[in-house]
């Protein structure tokens, strides 16, 4: 049993090019970075020199979880993997995904709190950890396999509560669109050519440990109760889609959807969701079903069931029976995951002969989960496709690609949104098969670069929602305007923050979320009704910075960013408050470490700026704020050419935005001429010497 | 029944010599009932099983299992795809204790007579100051229910938390129910073959009562 709650108390370190195993102590060496992403920046700060690129030896992964994983916190299931970034144009830079999953929790059951892989195996190698049982395995029979096929033979040697993380051919054949997938569905993208540059195929984890909870038992299960009946639906919508007798208030465009009527239909027999009426925690499950929510009313007779993470009662993941697939394209008749992995396919069409929400679409979604999820390609939140769509549309692909290759496509196929298309297409994105498939599988800037498209086209073009560095947005203007804005401009991938989407979408009337907005970030101005945006304030600069602080602290302690935090409830009585201190009361709960809300989030400010140094010191220029925070064009633009601030539009003002900017900086005491955190930043928050290294290189402000 | 002989830790606390082996004769008045229909995987019925009582995370000792089930179902892996589980048919059993009525294996094996009747449930459970950590009453299950911890080195099993089961609590679907106890032994469906033998004195205690 560890000595602390919370964390396992080991890191555990695996070189494969001389196949040495250590483990060390996670308290005495990362106490300062928590878990998660904390780890894994501090590792490549350190270990990792500039200029390494993404499939060098020299590059690491660092699966990193955090205390509270595998705990009973809700929403604890997220694993966080921090490495060089390949799809990250024009150079690698350090970036994180995330998969969900069981593999955070069995980590911990096995005694480790983060797994460190570094080298390159001379062969295919697969990761055996075992509780204290540590062995690099030979994967030369699964080299080539998909990951269900990896996953299955994997859980044959280790049993079947082993949660194995494996790559597909997508990651074997180095595409840099690719991800690692565990418990059938829970990917993290971009990290799959990194495993197959090492020849790693897979991680493979059975833990018969514990997770000890320091604190006293009966406090934590009240603490427990608390924060689950915070929870909303998936993305903490908290108020229900349509109405139900027990609301006060509902919203369309929330997630939580479940309704008298709404039923489980491929349940057998089938489940009525009912009203959910919130104190009611036995209902929590029922709440959320995203393949209604993005598939429309069909998708209610083949869900079987939600899916998802360890410990979380929000089930974000769907599981679809579609049983015509099985007989029209010879795949399993079940399929499930969420947002962008349950629309995988169905992303790639225009149209389809009975319309975005028929049946064909459903099918396409099965075909796309089919294909994507074993062969593990990844779609750089819709990047792919959105991408895909505009380079075939425009004539590009036509362009670019030999006719030969360009004619053993079934265009017609794809025009008419035949989901056979996909068969064809994603098969050879994973193998690298020909200069289209290749291209695609390269991420949209090193894609764009390789066809001699100027970038400029895809930063101007609106219906691309393409943002920077080879990603797209992530949740920004067109969620929280000028804090979304800011938002999007910190990280060298897509964003990947909710913690304030999941509020301004929360299904709240505007009125109520200024009440809470005012108490949070100290004026109602805080936020705006979406698109009906009012000009810059600092306290939306405030929000900005708690947005990003959270989402850190989140990918850091193992809660889910894509639920948290909980500053608003679906409670009446609460007067829909939740608790801004949610993290911190179950933190120090769960290690014994008693640390206040303002304590752990300066130590996310820490985690936060080490990742800053990193971009800075990786891409050699402390001139953050023209060279990196930079805002595509479209964002001040309007299909409609209604003007920024107008009602109904998402467009921003340069002059307003860069006001945003020099607030943003001036909230998180960095140089406002050039986005750099200073010195004394650096020093506050425990980095001197950080900034003493950045100084020799010239890279402070 | 033969005086003397047996001594059946009851609800009414009735024991009489102390030497004599125990046998549970006394029903389970209470037992969670599970609907694989309803269950979402999430696990939070293992957790609360563990965090609540024993103040730490742990699946292995959690006294409702659904970690074994949840990814292939009960016949696990061989059957890939086509099973239960989440890479089946979706379909998660919740695995419980049944509270076996009398004579109830685990008890039965235990060479310490750990495994004891307790008020006000009547659920079957280990008293862990008798328990030596042998793992005899594991062997007895054939429903594989009894759990080792480790930490303690003692068995576990479901007690049902003194009537207000912490597992039913938590499950976010309404898949569990705290129901009044019936004889679920001959419905479900056994996971192995029990190999613990029971001991000669204990056997001898049967043959006694059960007199032709």
């Amino acid at each position: 049993m560890a000595k602390h709650g919370g964390w396992a108390g080991k890191v555990l370190r695996v070189d494969l090019s001389t196949g040495k195993i250590s483990t060390e102590d996670t308290l005495e060496k990362y106490r300062d970075y928590l878990g998660g992403t904390g780890i894994g920046y501090k590792v490549i700060w350190d270990e990792v020199q500039a200029g390494v690129k993404s499939f060098d030896p020299a590059n690491k992964i660092v699966y990193g979880v955090g205390p509270l994983a595998g705990t009973g916190a809700p929403c604890n299931g997220r694993t966080a993997i921090t490495t060089l970034w390949p799809t990250c144009w024009p150079k690698a830079l350090v970036a994180s995904g995330h998969m969900g999953g069981q593999f955070a929790a069995e980590l911990k059951y096995a005694g480790y709190d983060a797994i460190i892989i570094e080298g390159r195996a001379d062969r295919p190698v697969w990761l055996s950890v075992w509780d204290e049982k540590v062995e690099i395995k030979d994967a030369r029979q699964l080299w080539g396999q998909g990951i269900r096929r990896t996953t299955i033979e994997i859980n044959q040697q280790m049993g079947p509560e082993a949660s194995v993380a494996a790559i597909g051919q997508a990651g074997e054949n180095l595409a840099p669109m690719s991800v690692v997938m565990n418990s059938y569905s829970h990917s993290a993208g971009g990290v799959g050519g990194v495993m197959g540059s090492k020849n790693l195929k897979a991680i493979g984890v059975r833990g018969t440990g514990s997770v000890r909870i320091a604190g006293n038992k009966e406090e934590w299960e009240k603490l427990i109760k608390l924060h689950l009946s915070l929870l909303g639906a998936n993305n903490q919508h908290v108020v229900p889609s349509n109405p139900q007798p027990w609301a006060e208030h509902y919203n369309a465009g929330s997630r939580w959807m479940a309704s008298a009527g709404r039923r489980w239909g491929a349940a057998n027999p089938s489940i009525d969701t009912g009203a959910c009426e919130p104190h009611n925690l036995n209902r929590i499950a029922y709440r959320t079903n995203n393949a209604a929510y993005f598939l429309g009313d069909k998708a209610w007779q083949h869900t079987v069931r939600g899916n998802g993470c360890t410990a979380c009662p929000i089930r974000c993941h769907t599981m679809l029976k579609v049983p015509a697939v099985s007989a029209k394209y010879g795949i399993p008749e079940l399929g499930q995951n969420t947002c962008v992995g349950l629309l995988f396919g169905r992303a790639f069409f225009k149209s389809f002969p009975d319309g975005p929400k028929g049946q064909t679409a459903i099918e396409a979604c099965m075909v796309g989960m089919y294909l994507a999820d074993d062969l593990g390609v990844w779609d750089n939140y819709g990047q792919l496709q959105r991408d895909f769509q505009a380079l075939y549309y425009n004539g590009i692909f036509k362009r670019k690609v030999a006719e030969k290759e360009f004619n053993s496509y079934s265009w017609n196929k794809y025009e008419q949104g035949d989901p056979t298309f996909l068969f064809e297409l994603l098969p050879r994105i994973a193998n690298k098969e020909g200069e289209l498939a290749t291209a695609l599988g390269l991420g949209t800037g090193h894609l764009l670069e390789r066809w001699g498209i100027p970038e400029q086209e895809w930063l101007e073009n609106h219906d691309l929602l393409y943002w920077k560095l080879g990603h797209p947005k992530h949740h920004s203007n067109e969620d929280a305007g000028q804090c979304g804005v800011i938002i999007n401009t910190q990280y060298n991938r897509d964003a990947q923050c909710h913690s304030h989407s999941n509020f301004t979408r929360n299904g709240l009337p505007i009125e109520v979320q200024k009440r809470l907005a005012a108490e949070l970030w100290g004026s109602p101005d805080a936020v705006d009704a979406v698109a009906a945006f009012t000009p810059m304030n600092a306290h939306k600069a405030k929000m900005a910075k708690w947005s990003l602080l959270r989402k850190e602290l989140h990918d850091c302690l193992s809660l889910c960013n894509w639920m948290g935090p909980w500053v608003a409830s679906p409670l009446k009585e609460r007067e829909y408050r939740g608790d801004d201190s949610i993290e911190s009361l179950l933190y120090s709960l769960a290690t014994g470490d008693k640390k206040s809300r303002q304590e752990l989030d300066t130590i996310a400010e820490r985690i936060f700026l080490l990742h800053r140094a990193l971009t800075i010191r990786d891409m050699g220029a402390k001139d953050m704020r023209t060279k990196h925070d930079t805002i595509p064009d479209w964002v001040f633009t309007d299909p409609k050419d209604k003007a920024a601030f107008s009602k109904g539009t998402i467009r921003m003002d340069k002059e307003d935005i860069k006001l945003a900017m020099d607030m943003f900086y001036e909230e998180m005491a960095w140089d406002k001429e050039t986005g750099s955190p200073t010195k004394a930043t650096y020093r506050r928050l425990g980095l001197g010497t950080v900034a003493d290294e950045l100084a020799k290189r010239g890279l402070l402000p | 029944m033969t005086g003397g002989l047996i001594i059946a830790f009851s609800a009414s606390g009735a024991k009489a010599a102390k030497e004599g082996p125990v046998i549970i004769m006394d029903q389970a008045e209470g037992l969670v009932i599970a609907d694989p229909t309803k269950c979402v995987g999430c696990r939070r019925c293992e957790l609360a099983c563990t965090e609540f009582n024993d103040g730490k995370a742990s699946p292995t000792i959690a006294r409702i299992k659904i970690s074994r089930n949840l990814n292939f179902g009960v016949n696990g892996i061989p059957t890939g795809q086509r099973g239960g589980g989440a890479w089946g048919n979706g379909l998660v059993i919740q695995d419980i204790c049944n509270q076996c009525p009398h004579p109830v294996p685990c008890a039965n094996a235990c060479p310490n007579d750990a495994i004891v009747v307790r008020p006000p449930t009547n659920a079957r459970v280990v008293d862990s100051k008798r328990c030596s950590g042998c793992k005899m009453c594991r062997r007895a299950c054939p429903w594989e229910m009894m759990s080792f911890d480790s930490g303690t080195n003692k068995a576990t099993k479901c007690f049902l938390c003194d009537g207000s089961p912490k597992c039913v609590e938590a499950c976010p679907s309404g898949a569990l129910t705290y129901a009044a106890w019936r004889d679920l032994t001959g419905k479900i469906p056994p996971r192995v073959a029990p190999t613990a033998i029971v001991a000669p004195e204990k056997a001898q205690t049967c043959n006694e009562c059960h007199k032709k």
